[in-house]
């Protein structure tokens, strides 16, 4: 349980950091809140030469509003999205998505950046990240670029975040009227991470929907978009959520591990679906 | 003398019953209290142990010449280097054991036979090099087919595990995975059900569980050149390993020392031996002194969990609601080596119930798993989950509450047991009586999806060797000295009981637990018997002090000591031309009276009572899910006496969080190979205290009556209703039946969707 030895480097803007990763390729890593990167480390799935902490980069840190979007840090703990005015007055879904993970000492250390470009198939924020159609900006020694949820998630802990670029921000736009958003999941019991977490995004037009979003964390290797729910849903009424959620794990190959069978995970997935969108069309209406 | 006591259920008590501070508190909740791997030696080395990746093979080479050629490595042991041993059984309190297979256990020599098993000892500098060392250990193995389970290993084609082991039953000639089998009969089972009009049937199957206590297995050896051994260890017994550590190595007993380190958890897993021998040998390979702490996933592959179990129980009822017959087989897996729990199991399933006619088969099975360890009352809990299962159906079909179904059926004094004499004075009829009067049982239970089981429990708590000694000091405090590891709080309880037959304040007496030289022979922290056997050498020790304290007074007063009176820690006469003396007045005079005064008592106590608990449980489930939250538990149980009535309860509700931890979520998962998969505690999965409600306790006390203070054990009993109530309460919640543990999310959500299924086919047949 000790790591591999490596070389710290502690950073104080974005542009040096990015400096560092050029110089060292493959052979750094950036280090945030370090709840994934260290465990990793310590059990020696990960041991990187570099370590290049960008902790004292204290904008990345900052949770602020901006022409209709919510801007979030890379920096931004678990602990201030679940706290920030902003995020609970605009988007509750995503403070309550905070909130749910792991406990107060994970959460006063992990960041959202972090949980983003580490992908755990089983991190809530992904989850979250798709159904609000998140948008992450990627800097690089070239300049920014971004990248939707949508695009973002490609497979077990693989992003499109490439060598040498860093996640320095999440912009998500607010929820608007007519719009209610819930995160549910099936807490693993010991680890805390989800089984399986479902984030519903609805908006209804009159008792209909006008645009269902569902995310899905922790079935499969990498956290989804439930395509067939939301188009099983387009245009529907809320009788017809039990029928659609019943798609929720349509061609995922779900996971199994020493907890839950790829079975069990898939009805987890299709219950919470149904759930989460019952309740996120009840917010609505309240 | 012990069979003779009476209590005296009227005694009127000063200190016994009241709550005073434990004296080893402070030192444990401020990090000062030294554990096994807290002990540091001048020169001491580090060890470490290589462990089988198969779960049965033969091993064809073993090539360490690279391992010990490595700079920082001091030695290299492996089976070789231990003496063979023939088969001798004894008997340490809570089992038998075989020291032969403790050997074998220690060091594998031909064979591993699990995920584990452990095969060469390395000691070095430090413990990465000893790591480093393993990994150069050569080990060439033949894998063999392995036997994983009860049902595959008592299959007639199955692998045989120790093709040394034959039975009675098969005969000499026949390899058999079974070590035992053993059957306890009454009355005619067939008349006896021919006379219910209600029979339930069902199988049970049980996971193997850990005890999951939280401090590792640890030892330091001290071999020193005269061929004298210390042990630094955390155990539940220190002459039990002294006892083995002989055995194993072939050092005579006298010249081995056992110190016992304070205990983080035990649960009957710490009454065996694992590295003391190792860390010995290896400290005589290399002069010094060798400290050995396993990692967490050592812990859970190669020590022992209790028995995983399958259990087919069928009882009958008339309507009236008398139990009339049981037929029962259960089969538990030993693991690897001999010494499954199955026989207390078979003498503990129907223990509480008077049933005329009955058939018990019980078999003890080897599998390619670690060698089960005590747990808690251990074989009762599996046991218990079927039958408390079959007889809360029982009471269904008969429509009697299930709390007065089991009032109608109780052992009381007279009745007899399944197996052996006739039951003295019991409390189940009281422990019963309290459950339906608790203000849980009062309280009504709403909402969807929530239900309320009960269940019962019977231990029978032991008895044993214990030896005691109470020092006067010259300021009129005390010491009192036992050999019992103190786990549950013991030291407490023999500080009051000192302190009460003495008449001083129980702060002014320290309580000290003495290592294998300082103490008489002391049998191991089990059994639930220390508070028992223990709390009564105190008691006559303090009794010997009182004695010839007043032979002191007699003497300075010039009086026979019968005409001196003792009340309330003063020492007084009918002359009252002299004034009285208090303890600590009188100890100013011990000089000068014939010198210092100490008290001392040996017992091997007989006068063991059984223990009873009823447990009531509420839960909500999840029927999507299968998700089950507990809202609320009560126990009530019959200590017989309660010395420290928070301790008691400690170990009322200690037990009952591992019963809950054993009916919803642990259990061992080995794959396809035979690998443990689970190995730490993030999927080896333990309650904690937000999986749990408040734990409400009510302690019954009907005084064992063969006890001068009433005493009967508290320790385990607790742990044997849970799964059972939970259980129950999941069937009163859904109408679900589960019978097997554990009853997790996956596990229940598999049984409501094949009800719904058998439910949505048999409203389609009534369509058609």
């Amino acid at each position: 349980m000790f790591p591999a030895s490596f070389e710290y480097h502690r950073v104080s803007s974005v542009k040096d950091a990015l400096a560092l990763l050029s110089q060292f390729g493959d052979e750094a890593k950036i280090l945030a809140g370090g709840h994934s990167l260290l465990p990793m480390m310590k059990l020696r799935l990960a041991q990187p030469a570099h370590l290049v902490d960008i902790g004292a980069v204290h904008e990345l840190a900052q949770i602020q509003e901006q022409g209709g979007r919510i801007l979030i840090g890379g920096l931004a703990t678990h602990h201030s999205v679940e706290t920030s005015s902003i995020v609970k007055a605009k988007l509750p879904i995503l403070a309550e998505c905070a909130a749910l993970i792991g406990d107060i000492q994970v959460r006063n250390r992990g960041t959202i950046g972090g949980s983003l470009a580490h992908a755990d198939p089983a991190a809530d924020y992904p989850a979250a990240a798709l159904a609000l159609e998140a948008e992450m900006t990627l800097e690089n020694p070239g300049g920014k670029r971004k990248v939707k949820a949508a695009d973002f998630f490609l497979d077990l802990l693989t992003t499109a975040v490439q060598a040498g670029e860093i996640l320095t921000q999440v912009s998500f736009a607010a929820l608007g009227a007519g719009t209610g958003g819930v995160y549910l999941k099936h807490r693993h019991p010991a680890s805390g991470f989800a089984t399986v977490g479902v984030a519903a995004v609805v908006t209804l037009k009159g008792t209909n929907f006008d645009k269902v979003r569902v995310g899905i964390t922790g079935l499969g290797a990498k956290a989804f978009r439930a395509s067939s729910v939301e188009k099983a849903l387009a245009g529907k009424a809320s009788d017809a959520i039990a029928a659609a959620a019943s798609h929720a794990a349509d061609g995922v190959d779900a996971t199994s591990d020493t907890y839950a069978s790829g079975e069990f995970r898939a009805e987890l997935a299709r219950v919470y679906t149904r759930r989460a969108l019952e309740q996120a069309v009840a917010r609505v209406k309240a | 003398m012990a069979e003779d006591n009476q209590a005296d259920s009227s005694a009127s008590f000063r200190v016994i019953g009241t709550r005073p501070i434990r004296h080893d508190g402070i030192d444990k909740v401020t990090g000062r209290a030294k554990y096994g791997a807290d002990y540091s030696f001048p020169g001491m080395l580090h060890g470490k142990v290589l462990r089988s990746p198969h779960a049965h093979a033969r091993i064809k080479s073993i090539n360490t010449a690279k391992a010990a050629s490595l700079p920082g490595v001091a030695a290299v042991i492996t089976g070789a280097d231990l003496p063979t041993i023939a088969s001798r059984t004894e008997n340490l309190g809570e089992g038998v054991v075989n020291s032969r297979y403790i050997s074998l256990n220690v060091l594998a020599r031909d064979k591993v036979l699990y995920d584990g098993h452990a095969i060469a000892a390395v000691a070095a500098s430090n413990i990465h090099i000893a790591d480093e060392a393993l990994k150069l250990i050569e080990v060439d193995y033949e894998v063999l087919p392995s036997a994983m389970t009860v049902d595959a290993a008592m299959k007639p084609a199955a692998p045989i595990i120790l093709e040394e082991l034959r039975n009675k039953e098969e005969g000499p000639d026949k390899e058999t995975n079974v070590a035992n089998h053993i059957r306890f009969t009454r009355g005619e089972l067939a008349e006896g059900f021919a006379t219910a009009d209600f029979v339930v049937e069902q199988a049970f199957t049980t996971a193997m569980v850990h005890q999951g206590y939280i401090e590792p297995h640890n030892a330091v050896g001290i071999y020193s050149n005269n061929g004298f051994a210390t042990i630094y260890c955390s155990t539940q017994g220190t002459f039990a390993v002294r006892s083995l550590t002989s055995q194993v190595l072939q050092i005579p007993e006298g010249q081995i020392k056992v110190v016992p380190a304070e205990i983080g958890g035990g649960f009957g897993g710490k009454l065996g031996i694992y590295l003391e021998p190792l860390a010995v040998l290896l400290s005589k390979k290399t002069g010094r002194p060798v400290k050995m702490v396993m990692t967490r996933a050592e812990v859970l592959r190669a020590t022992g969990p209790t028995s995983g179990s399958k259990i087919r129980c069928k009882m009958g009822a008339t309507r009236d609601g008398k139990l009339v017959a049981a037929e029962i087989w259960m089969a538990y897996e030993a693991g690897a080596f001999p010494g499954s729990p199955v026989g207390a199991g078979a003498m503990t399933i129907i223990a509480s119930y008077q049933i005329p006619n009955f058939v018990i088969d019980a078999y003890d099975v080897i599998v390619n798993r670690p060698k089960t360890a005590a747990y808690r009352a251990p074989g009762a809990s599996n046991a218990a989950f079927a039958s408390e299962t079959v007889i809360d159906a029982l009471a269904g079909l008969c429509r009697i509450d299930p709390i007065d179904f089991r009032i109608m059926n109780a052992v009381r004094e007279g009745s007899a047991q399944s197996a052996g004499p006739p039951f003295k004075r019991i409390g189940y009829f009281e422990t019963l009586e309290a459950i339906k009067n608790s203000a849980h049982n009062k309280s009504k239970l709403e909402g969807l999806f929530r239900g309320r089981g009960v269940a019962s429990g019977f231990w029978f708590n032991a008895g044993l060797q214990s030896s005691a000694v109470v020092n006067l000091h010259v300021d009129g405090t005390a010491s009192v000295m036992t050999g019992s590891v103190d786990i549950g709080g013991s030291r407490a309880s023999m500080a009051i009981i000192t302190a009460e037959v003495l008449g001083i304040d129980v702060t002014t007496v320290r309580p000290l637990v003495g290592d294998t030289d300082s103490i008489g022979h002391t049998d191991v922290t089990g059994g639930s018997r220390t508070t028992l056997a223990s709390g009564q050498a105190v008691y006559e020790a303090a009794h010997d002090v009182l004695r010839q304290l007043k032979e002191r007074a007699a003497r300075l007063w010039e009086k026979k000591p019968d005409e001196i009176k003792f009340a309330d820690g003063v020492f007084s006469s009918a002359d009252e031309k002299i004034s009285p003396l208090s303890v600590k007045q009188l100890c100013r005079q011990l000089a000068k009276t014939g010198g210092p005064v100490t008290g001392k008592a040996t017992i091997n106590a007989r006068n063991a009572a059984p223990a009873f608990a009823c447990t009531m449980v509420d839960v909500e489930v999840d029927p999507d899910t299968g998700k089950v939250r507990v809202l609320r538990c009560t126990i009530a149980q019959d200590a017989g006496r309660a010395i420290h009535p928070s301790y008691v309860e400690g170990q009322m509700q200690g037990g009952t969080a591992q019963g809950i931890g054993w009916a919803l979520n642990e259990e061992y998962v080995y794959d396809r190979d035979g690998r443990l998969r689970n190995t730490g505690l993030l999927d080896y999965r333990m309650p904690t205290c937000l999986d749990l409600p408040l734990i409400e306790t009510v302690i019954v006390e009907v005084p064992n009556p063969a006890h001068p203070l009433g005493i009967r054990g508290v320790g385990e009993v607790s742990i044997v209703p849970p799964p059972a109530a939970v259980a129950n309460a999941i069937y009163n919640a859904i109408g679900v039946r589960m019978t097997e543990l554990p009853m997790s999310p996956p596990r229940l959500l598999k049984a409501i969707l094949k009800r719904r299924h058998a439910e949505a086919e048999m409203t389609n047949a009534a369509a058609d």
